[in-house]
């Protein structure tokens, strides 16, 4: 498929010459390399996502309307992606006009008075906590970190991150929102349907939009094209910037006494998680997770010594874990997660600091002595506040992916990681993926609105450019989808829903398999309601496949 | 190495976008938090280190033709270092500058390239400098100095003025200051004059890789004739060309910028400033003094596996991640100045944003590398400052001709601000 000429050329007049290609070669640099990671698609070697038909960079809402109209027109799929981060910023189908929306990248407003940032879709995390820490505020950074759209996390994904636990997900900051629907008309849904340039509330006019419009794990980019949105900002006791030392890649910080990271440990599995409760009881942190095991429960302070270290690389990894002591250090942060304490006064942090104290007591949890050189708490702090390091995902070979989620109450994935670890290790021993330790398990330590829920991505890495490697990933990751099925274990499925959008040729799927799939899903009576709403919208099936439906 | 070394990268790039902003822990403001001159002005993400790698894995793989979009996509990029920096923030495998490098150099072997390269080109083969000047005139800048002609005479120590500096009139006043400096300290120096031949940085920047190893030898076989061990310059690209280029070449001469000579006869009480300089200033690092002026590091080994899947290297790779440029010297010299207000812009050091003039770009996209120029601007008035100082010529002359008459800033080299506090 390609547009003729003609087509092209009232696309062209849209956005003018400048901000429109169909070359072969632009094309190409819009597609999606499968082979290394593909967020709970793949990995699938040596494939692509489609090639679209052409790119657009609209610059405004209105240009972004007249696309729209025009696909509805001629038939044609469009795919808007922000910062495209993974397979599912990409097209799933041929005949997919690509709207890359990084010129719209404004910060429309930064409102203290009412917590509110409203910003367009190209505002990354880290432009815009760079801007709110100015008044005093901070923004909610999603886990795939501060190079990732904020709109996006919170009109198009879940946005889960270490910010949970004080800022809730990003969907739940999500205000209100300019979106151009499927059939290219515009819809300002909360507090701007009754005041122009009310952003403060999602909720309304009517029922709530806010569920509508994203569904349960937001759309995607498969239902319209979200232009503009605010989001919930939420207190920032710190200076208006922050100060960064130290060289390349090892940056850290320095905060005030009212800022502190912790890296805390526990006996046991049972410990940790009566932990997270009595965070959420106490209502102390300011974020939560546990982070730095996606390195692998036999690396993690080998890996960590290398990234606070700018003189070491990863190829020092085997002399730091045969160095004496590693072992004890390694081990006395099996079970861990990192925290930050961040008062909003001297006395709140003090005060924060005892009732952490008193909850170790407790559970018998322990604050990690290695992790506590004023290098690595303070590279921590400037990690978990900032995510700009989310890339680490991919440090060892290029490739990764995550699996066994087990979003649930904080008890439910707590129980199931040495479980969950065996199995891993076991495929860890057939070569193909990076030997870790099993429990490379990652996740918040906290959900909907600050508590309540866990997430888990249990890490996979292996090498991209390998296809040995990349088709044990995917056995690997085949294998833990049957064995969490086998298992019972709620929400063990989502990690494989997008691949139901997604086959191994990069394609969309044929819809009888994602059907079957959704309809297995705990999540089903929800794809059934999203169904209804993209039948009211979305009548010409303008999106891909990502938004998740069950037709009855 | 050739584009074809790079294919397991192009499969490893994380295709996160780190590439196209400055490090993220040093975000201060939406307004210069990006890194990457070419995206920002052409927006398609071809036009980033991300892009560029997909755009390599089509042509190695015969999926694109060639066209002048694929040439601009290559050509645009500065070679300005700045994503390689973002990259390897997080990635201790992967090089996008070397894999860029490579873009350009297989697309400019089979002669895709902009016709200004080749008119650069012509100009390089047939007088050694880009601007295509009588190569007599090489050595004009210096008559009446009374600098030893190492041609026929020794000394220890050489100064290589560069194509800029010799053959820019408005610059002439800056490479003098520079030599009067060594003069005054006593160093035992000279030039070569006129058998002076271009460094090649620019040309190894545009991908005309064969043409560079001419100049270079060339060069290094002058310098061994003269029986220098030392070689001084003032311009950024030579010092990236000498420090970083030339020792794969089997050169091992003592390079220095000039700004490492002063702020060592600063140090060690040979110069001292006796003018007050009352300005209010901010410093731009050039990115060959900067992030690419990190000394070279020989290595030999191969790629290795480790726990299963881990891409490591034995022996251990030396990583080029900007840390060890030039970024002292010239602030220690420019707060040694009395009167001197240093300002800093929020892109500094290891992420400083380009001047534009790099990777052949100010001869072939002029308007898109004044406009990387005039962002750079931007950036340094919103320090409050008055006037912007470098140490490159080909950042000075950039910035002065995208300023225009913009009255109330100016540019200057940093020799001229030690000249008027001399």
């Amino acid at each position: 498929m390609s547009l003729t000429d003609k087509q092209y050329q009232e696309f062209d007049a849209i956005v003018g010459k400048k901000n429109i290609s169909r070359d072969p070669g632009i094309l190409d640099g819009y597609r999606y390399n499968l082979s290394h990671t593909a967020i709970h698609l793949g990995p699938h070697f040596d494939v692509l996502t489609p090639r679209g038909i052409s790119v657009l960079l609209p610059g405004s809402t209105e240009e972004v309307q007249a696309i729209v109209k025009l696909c509805n027109k001629y038939k044609i799929k469009y795919k808007p992606s922000s910062t495209f981060w993974s397979a599912q910023g990409y097209p799933s189908d041929d005949n997919t006009i690509v709207l890359d929306m990084r010129r719209m990248d404004r910060i429309l407003d930064i409102d203290a008075k009412n917590m509110v940032a409203v910003v367009e879709p190209g505002v990354i995390g880290a432009t815009l906590q760079a801007e709110t820490i100015k008044v005093g505020l901070n923004c909610h950074i999603q886990g795939s970190g501060c190079s990732c759209s904020i709109l996006a996390g919170a009109a198009a994904w879940l946005g889960s991150g270490p910010g949970n636990l004080y800022g809730g997900w990003q969907y739940e900051n999500l205000l209100g929102t300019e979106w151009v629907l499927p059939t290219g008309e515009v819809l300002r849904t909360g507090s701007l349907g009754y005041h122009d340039n009310s952003w403060y509330c999602g909720e309304g006019p009517g029922p709530s939009m806010r569920g509508v419009m994203r569904g349960m794990f937001g759309t995607k980019g498969s239902m319209g094209v979200f232009t503009k949105c605010a989001v919930k900002l939420h207190a920032w006791p710190g200076p208006q910037q922050i100060p960064v030392y130290g060289k390349a890649p090892a940056y850290t910080t320095k905060l005030p006494d009212n800022f502190r990271a912790f890296t805390l440990a526990f006996p046991d599995w049972q410990a940790w998680a009566d932990t997270a409760h009595l965070l959420w009881e106490n209502g102390i942190g300011y974020a939560a997770h546990r982070q730095f095991n996606f390195l692998g429960r036999d690396l993690k302070w080998g890996m960590i010594q290398i990234l606070t270290d700018a003189d070491k690389t990863i190829s020092d990894l085997d002399n730091l874990i045969n160095e004496p002591g590693f072992k004890e250090a390694n081990d006395s942060m099996k079970i861990d997660f990192q925290i930050i304490l961040a008062g909003m006064t001297q006395r709140d942090f003090d005060w924060q600091k005892e009732t952490l104290d008193e909850i170790l007591s407790i559970t018998g949890g322990y604050i990690v002595e290695c992790m506590e050189t004023e290098n690595i708490r303070n590279y921590t702090l400037l990690y978990l506040l900032r995510l700009g390091h989310k890339a680490l995902n991919l440090v060892y070979g290029g490739g990764y992916d995550g699996n066994f989620g087990l979003i649930n109450a904080i008890d439910f994935g707590s129980q199931r990681a040495e479980e969950v670890g065996d199995f891993k290790r076991e495929w860890e021993k057939k070569g193909q993926i990076v030997a870790g330790g099993g429990d490379c398990m990652m996740g918040p330590i906290g959900g909907q609105g600050g508590g309540g829920t866990g997430l888990w991505e249990n890490f996979t890495c292996f090498d991209s450019a390998d296809k040995n490697s990349t088709d044990g990933a995917l056995a690997f990751f085949d294998a833990s989808f049957e064995y969490t099925k086998s298992k019972g274990w709620s929400g063990c499925g989502f990690e494989k829903l997008n691949s139901m959008a997604r086959g191994y040729d990069g394609y969309a799927t044929p819809k009888e398999v994602r059907d079957q799939g959704h309809a297995n899903s705990p999540f089903a009576p929800a794809f059934r309601y999203q169904a209804k709403v993209y039948r009211s919208v979305n009548s010409n099936d303008m999106g891909d496949a990502y938004y998740e439906i069950l037709e009855d | 190495m050739a584009l074809k070394d790079y294919a397991k990268e192009i499969e490893r790039c994380s295709a996160c976008s780190y590439c196209k902003w400055i490090p993220f822990d040093h975000v201060k403001s939406w307004r210069f938090a990006k890194n990457c001159p070419s995206i920002d002005y052409y927006n398609f993400n071809n036009y980033s280190a991300r892009g560029r790698y997909l755009t390599s894995r089509s042509i190695l793989r015969d999926e694109v033709k060639i066209t002048d979009e694929i040439i601009d996509i290559a050509h645009t990029c500065l070679t300005c270092g700045a994503c390689d920096v973002s990259c390897k923030i997080c990635r201790y495998n992967l090089e996008p500058l070397e894999m860029v490098r490579e873009l350009k150099a297989e697309l400019a072997a089979k002669g895709n390239y902009p016709e200004a390269h080749k008119v650069m080109l012509k100009n390089i083969k047939e007088e050694a400098n880009i601007f295509g000047i009588s190569r007599k005139r090489r050595g004009e800048w210096a008559e009446g100095l009374n600098i030893k002609d190492l041609t026929k005479e020794k000394a220890e120590v050489v100064f290589h003025a560069g194509c800029s500096y010799s053959y820019d009139k408005k610059l002439s006043g800056t490479v003098k200051t520079a030599v009067e400096i060594l003069n005054n300290a006593g160093v035992d120096f000279g030039i070569m004059g006129d058998a002076e031949m271009c460094c090649g940085a620019k040309i190894h920047s545009m991908g005309h890789h064969s043409e560079f190893d001419r100049l270079a030898k060339a060069n290094i076989a002058l310098w061994k004739r003269a029986g220098v061990t030392t070689i001084v310059t003032a311009c950024a690209d030579g010092y990236h060309a000498f420090k970083r280029l030339y020792p794969e070449l089997g050169s091992n001469f003592t390079v220095l910028h000039i700004v490492e000579y002063i702020d060592q006869l600063i140090r060690e009480g040979k110069l001292t400033f006796s003018n007050e300089v009352p300005m209010t200033i901010t410093y731009h690092d050039p990115c060959h003094l900067g992030r690419q002026g990190e000394s070279y590091e020989a290595w030999e080994g191969e790629e290795q596996k480790y726990k299963n899947q881990i891409v490591v290297h034995s022996p251990k790779k030396p990583r080029y991640n900007g840390i060890n440029g030039i970024y002292d010297e010239p602030r220690n010299i420019l707060n040694a100045i009395p009167g001197i207000e240093l300002r800093e812009m929020e892109r500094i050091r290891e992420f400083s944003y380009c001047c534009g003039a790099g990777g052949g770009a100010r001869e072939s996209y002029p308007e898109y590398s004044q406009w990387v120029a005039g962002e750079r601007l931007e950036e340094a008035k919103a320090t409050g400052a008055e006037t912007l100082v470098t140490a490159c010529p080909w950042c000075k002359t950039n910035f002065t001709d995208s300023l225009g008459d913009n009255a109330g800033f100016s540019v200057v080299d940093i020799l001229d601000l030690v000249r008027m506090a001399l």
